[in-house]
């Protein structure tokens, strides 16, 4: 298995915006969208390559959706660039009606999931989206955790048809994958095998149920699966069966827990008529005042020590 | 088919209202921003633009938004006349369950719409992203048409499809602003104003048409006089129009916004209309 360093510290933020170049360089339909925040969202490289292909509508979410739909109408592909709470909530009709509803290849990439824009304030904090933008149909919702992941989610939107929302950190993740990691939208990557208990989660919450896996075999023994959920709509079924076969799920989402990951996942098991011991962490359904996300995530229960916490509480429980 | 005769365009603008109310008096229509905008649309569709039905992906159509969503009919009409689909499918179809035409126009079923609308101050922004597309696609010759409602210019999103049309230098975008002062709930100078609209547009770098919207000899007039589509300079056509336009109990009557009429109001509607506009 892959060493583990949880001193590392990638900025997925970086990493996408500058990839940007490479999706362009494969695909001359690809385009450039921003709302004033290429900097922030860290695209400016794209914008210098190529300024024909990148448009700065200024600090208008709504026209920056629906510009980007009028240039998918005529076969362009848009990569929107934003915080994911103002895609998703400032322009959250633009997305259904705009982009959802004629089926656009429109790439909405929000940085900022979750509570990950910590001392911002709830303002830049997104823990509404996987809700609103899974409730959208033909939109897709993706979130990366590792660097490779994320390069390796973004060629796949080159070849994929129809709306995409990638929600990702601000939240310094680290190395998870290996160069020859195979990604595939819909198909969960399962991070660590383990019979006894399942983390499932996407993103952030990633590297901290790893963590708490580890600590948890190393502790008490007992295995731990640790599933990456990277596509949180459509969610991967086989995956949650397979995670209930352990016999204990925790759902770990840097989302309101309300209509985030562990809904999705809730809802496999009670089609499925899957009986497992099941806890639901992410953001209580409350405003949080200011602070920086991983106390944030400590307060909440979801990083490493709540998730090995939880497991723990569940693991005893049989 | 082109019409180039002033004089068969206002036949044929008659025939798109007597259209529109027969299917009014079947289904309830928004009848009322639906004959404002006919002259207008009339010689959009029929006369001006580029746009061939048997070949409605071709690259150097022009491109039609209908940011006032509402005035399907209209639009169907006229898309009939020129021979997209039946006037007869309009009328048999119009509001049936899964039917090709309906009060908002939805691409899902009629191919014809470039852009399916509804809600306010979404089509107009996404014709600005098509402008854009056009001429990063180096087509210099198509231009995109957009028409909205006055009372659509409240929303937010215009404005922000206002200043960004000018910043990228979309001359290849007109949109039509169908002013007929009167929105569902009232008179727009009673609820919020659009004061002087020209000037708005004016300073924010548009080149601004201002006419009767009703007068077939003048829209023809200024289409003709549009700039090239490779100019620099977005153009919005303010037509001063009249809602309901040709009937008389429906003009400037906010009760006629939408509505249904009866079989004896629809005799007496199409006496009028002949009266009215016969040439």
């Amino acid at each position: 298995m892959k060493i583990f360093n949880f001193n590392e510290k990638y900025f997925l933020r970086n990493i996408m915006g500058a990839y940007m170049v490479n999706i362009g360089n494969q695909n001359e339909k690809v385009v450039v969208v921003n709302a004033d925040l290429s900097g922030t969202c860290r695209n400016k490289t794209f914008t210098e390559i190529f300024p024909e292909r990148a448009f700065n509508v200024g600090i208008a979410e709504q026209n920056m959706v629906s510009f980007a739909a009028g240039l998918a109408h005529e076969g362009f592909i848009p990569y929107v660039f934003s915080m994911a709470p103002f895609i998703c909530m400032r322009a959250c009709e633009q997305c259904r009606t705009d982009v959802a509803y004629a089926n656009l290849n429109v790439r909405l990439m929000g940085t900022y999931a979750g509570l990950s824009g910590g001392i911002s304030g709830a303002t830049h904090w997104s823990v509404e989206d996987c809700a609103i933008m899974g409730s959208i149909a033909n939109m897709i919702v993706l979130e990366p955790c590792d660097p490779i992941q994320a390069k390796k989610m973004m060629e796949a939107t080159l070849k994929y048809n129809g709306p995409i929302y990638i929600r990702s950190t601000v939240e310094p993740v680290i190395s998870i994958y290996n160069n020859d990691y195979e990604y595939k939208i819909g198909k969960a990557s399962i991070v660590k095998d383990g019979v006894d208990g399942a983390y499932i989660c996407s993103g952030i919450t990633v590297k901290y149920a790893l963590e708490a896996a580890l600590r948890i075999e190393k502790k008490i023994g007992k295995s731990i699966c640790v599933i990456d959920m990277h596509t949180i709509k459509p969610i991967d079924k086989e995956a949650v069966i397979k995670a209930a076969k352990t016999g204990n799920i925790v759902v770990a989402q840097d989302h309101n827990k309300i209509g985030g990951l562990g809904y999705y996942v809730a809802i496999i098991l009670a089609e499925e008529k899957i009986s497992t011991n099941f806890i639901n962490l992410g953001v209580e359904d409350k405003f949080e005042a200011m602070a920086h996300a991983p106390y944030l995530y400590n307060k909440l229960g979801y990083d490493a020590d709540g998730l090995e916490k939880a497991m723990i509480n569940l693991i005893n429980k049989n | 088919m082109t019409i180039v005769n002033v004089k068969e365009l206002k036949k044929a603008a008659l025939e798109i209202r007597k259209n529109l109310l027969k299917l009014c008096s079947i289904q309830s229509i928004h009848i009322g921003g639906d004959l404002s905008i006919t002259d207008v649309m009339t010689v959009l569709w029929q006369y001006q633009m580029n746009y061939n039905p048997s070949n409605i992906r071709d690259e150097n159509r022009d491109r039609f938004v209908l940011s006032k969503g509402h005035a399907s009919a209209v639009t169907s009409f006229n898309q009939a006349a020129i021979g997209c689909f039946s006037t007869e499918d309009v009328f048999k179809e119009y509001a049936t369950d899964e039917g090709r035409f309906s009060m908002h126009s939805c691409n899902l079923v009629n191919p014809y719409v470039e852009v399916s609308t509804g809600s306010l101050g979404h089509g107009f922004p996404v014709a600005c992203g098509m402008a854009a597309a056009l001429k990063l696609k180096k087509n210099f010759n198509s231009r995109v048409y957009v028409v909205m409602g006055d009372g659509e210019q409240s929303e937010g999103s215009i404005w922000e499809a206002v200043m960004n049309a000018v910043h990228y230098k979309l001359g290849n975008l007109v949109a039509i602003i169908d002013f007929n002062k009167l929105e569902a709930d009232g008179n727009i100078d009673d609820i919020t104003s659009l004061g002087n609209i020209a000037n708005k547009y004016r300073v924010f770098g548009w080149n601004v048409c201002e006419f009767d919207g009703n007068d077939i000899n003048t829209i023809k007039d200024y289409f003709d006089k549009l700039p090239p589509a490779n100019s620099d300079i977005p153009t919005v056509f303010i037509c001063h129009t009249i809602k309901g336009k040709g009937i008389s109990f429906m003009e400037n009557n906010v009760r006629w916004h939408a509505g249904k009429i009866t079989e004896e109001q629809y005799k007496e509607c199409i006496k009028e209309l002949e009266y009215n506009f016969s040439c």
